[in-house]
């Protein structure tokens, strides 16, 4: 039971890491693979604040404080890392925001104070399922909210065309910037969270691997569609572990699995499960009704 | 008597790409509802007008003028703001988005709440989301384009996509519209329309509009004063009868015998 427990609340750590990813990946059209410098930014700033500085009250008001400053950190960290790198476009924003996060993770293994090589241990546990699955909402919940305004169309324009959606009084540059920073700064939320919930960080975990894997779940579920961010990260974190079952060979051979999906996916539905669109449960009663 | 003054003007605008003049010492006067076309063989540097105008490129020297106020180094948005839009040669509509969406994203920097506003729904939200929705589908009645709003882009016959993309120009509410070739690609029945259109458009919205064109007959038609450029250089300039018949224009596109 505790295993199912702990693989639900990863799911939502994922969820909310896919959900942002989304939002810069597939809305905004910015390739960025450095998600995981991001998630590595708030897990440590998380729980260092839980370490050193966690205030003397309930445990679950210093979770809330403690995701605060991870997700405030790592939007910090989005500002610096995109104001320069949103100049570049495509294959090269992608390499940039790479190498970043591979900074961002050098700059951790050398840290003493988080532990540095060593690790970060001590974290407290105050993830629950509960905790996790209400900042699942409230992503879903924030980011939605803001794609279905006018500042989400601004944003969905630079996808659709840069140079026209300049030429429609949109600040392109602006826009990227915001995109980029509330994707980096939910990203470290639920690194705050997965602190809380592994209560050990070590900088490897956070390695460029995981970028891959939380934009894999990004294309599997359909670049910009949030419920497709949703079901691919419940696909790739549930995945790995029913492989487990088939015996030990196939659980090694999980990457070769991936790449098949993805294949099979990308010729199949190039688009990704959803495509651009929602799962709009409204619209099949509509249908029902007809 | 309409209002005659100048509304946008450009003081001997050059634009060099290394050692290339591309344009060289354009000048122009836009009066508010003036109707002018430029026109000149392909490559004489009548989109890098446009792209100056725009923004899209900082003229090396000269300097642009919108309403008594230089615009020359400023972002392309923010010219748009201030009231230019424009049209492009090969149509950048947003192709993945519908014909609605299309036109709201144009009236985005008019709306007026902030990002807080679009997280918590408040009553802001929901009366400026509503402005906009009367606006857009108020310009896609004008434009005839109501029974598709829910269509993409890309879904649209040809002519009606150029259609899509004035209207969206329009919905930035422009002082001056820039239209870059718009008969492009265009069948003798839609370009016949097109002339009908834009002469309605300086009418209903009493906008002035520059035109680039290669279809000679739709900017003898619609212009009321044409200047030529050939290799960077304005040759020409003044009523579409006198260009007619003008030797330089004539040697511009034909050659000499």
């Amino acid at each position: 039971m505790d295993y199912i427990a702990h693989l639900t609340l990863n799911t939502g750590i994922f969820i909310i890491l896919a959900v942002s990813l989304n939002l810069i990946n597939g809305i905004c059209g910015q390739f960025s693979l450095g998600h995981a410098g991001f998630w590595a930014v708030g897990a440590y700033t998380g729980a260092a604040y839980s370490v050193y500085m966690a205030l003397p009250v309930p445990d679950f008001i210093n979770l809330f404080i403690s995701c605060i400053v991870g997700f405030i950190s790592a939007a910090f960290a989005g500002v610096i890392i995109g104001v320069p790198c949103l100049r570049l476009r495509g294959d090269y924003l992608a390499i940039a925001t790479l190498g970043f996060s591979e900074i961002i993770r050098i700059v951790i293994v050398n840290l003493d104070v988080v532990g540095g090589a060593r690790g970060f241990t001590n974290i407290p546990n105050w993830s629950n399922l509960f905790w996790v699955y209400s900042w699942v909402v409230i992503t879903i919940i924030i980011i939605a909210n803001i794609i279905n305004s006018t500042h989400g169309r601004a944003i969905i324009s630079i996808r659709e065309d840069e140079i026209a959606a300049e030429s429609m009084g949109i600040h392109t540059f602006k826009y990227k910037t915001l995109a980029f920073v509330i994707g980096a700064g939910f990203a470290g939320l639920a690194g705050s969270l997965f602190a809380h919930a592994q209560q050990f960080l070590h900088p490897n975990g956070f390695t460029f691997l995981w970028s891959v894997i939380i934009l894999l779940m990004v294309i599997l579920g359909g670049l910009g569609s949030i419920t497709g961010s949703i079901i691919g990260a419940i696909i790739l974190t549930v995945l790995p572990e029913l492989l487990r079952f088939f015996g030990e060979t196939i659980s090694q051979w999980r990457m070769v699995v991936y790449s098949l999906l993805l294949i099979i996916l990308m010729l199949a539905r190039p688009g990704g499960i959803f495509g651009k669109h929602e799962l709009d449960i409204k619209s099949w009663f509509r249908r029902s009704k007809l | 008597m309409l209002d005659n003054s100048v509304i946008l003007e450009t003081k001997e605008i050059t634009m060099r790409f290394g050692g290339l003049v591309a344009v060289d010492n354009f000048c122009i006067q836009l009066k508010k509802t003036d109707l002018i076309g430029i026109i000149g063989p392909n490559g004489a540097g009548k989109t890098t007008i446009f792209n100056m105008i725009t923004g899209i490129y900082t003229p090396s020297a000269g300097d642009i003028i919108l309403d008594q106020k230089s615009i020359k180094n400023r972002r392309p948005a923010v010219i748009t703001q201030l009231g230019i839009a424009r049209t492009f040669q090969n149509i950048r509509l947003f192709k993945d988005l519908t014909v609605f969406d299309n036109i709201r994203i144009a009236g985005h920097f008019r709306m007026n709440y902030g990002l807080l506003s679009s997280v918590f729904r408040n009553k802001k939200f929901h009366s400026e989301e509503k402005r906009l929705e009367n606006e857009t589908l108020e310009l896609l009645e004008i434009f005839d384009l109501s029974d598709k709003k829910n269509y993409l882009a890309k879904n649209l016959p040809y002519g009606m996509q150029r259609r899509l993309e004035i209207a969206r120009a329009l919905a930035t509410r422009p002082k001056v519209l820039l239209l870059d070739e718009p008969a492009a690609g265009m069948n003798p029945k839609e370009t016949k329309e097109l002339t009908d259109l834009i002469r309605w458009l300086r009418d209903k919205f009493q906008i002035a509009i520059l035109l680039i064109e290669h279809d000679m007959k739709l900017v003898m038609e619609v212009c009321e004063k044409i200047h030529v450029v050939d290799y960077g250089m304005q040759i020409a300039h003044g009523l579409p009868k006198d260009i007619q018949g003008n030797p330089k224009v004539i040697e511009a596109y034909l050659g000499t015998q």
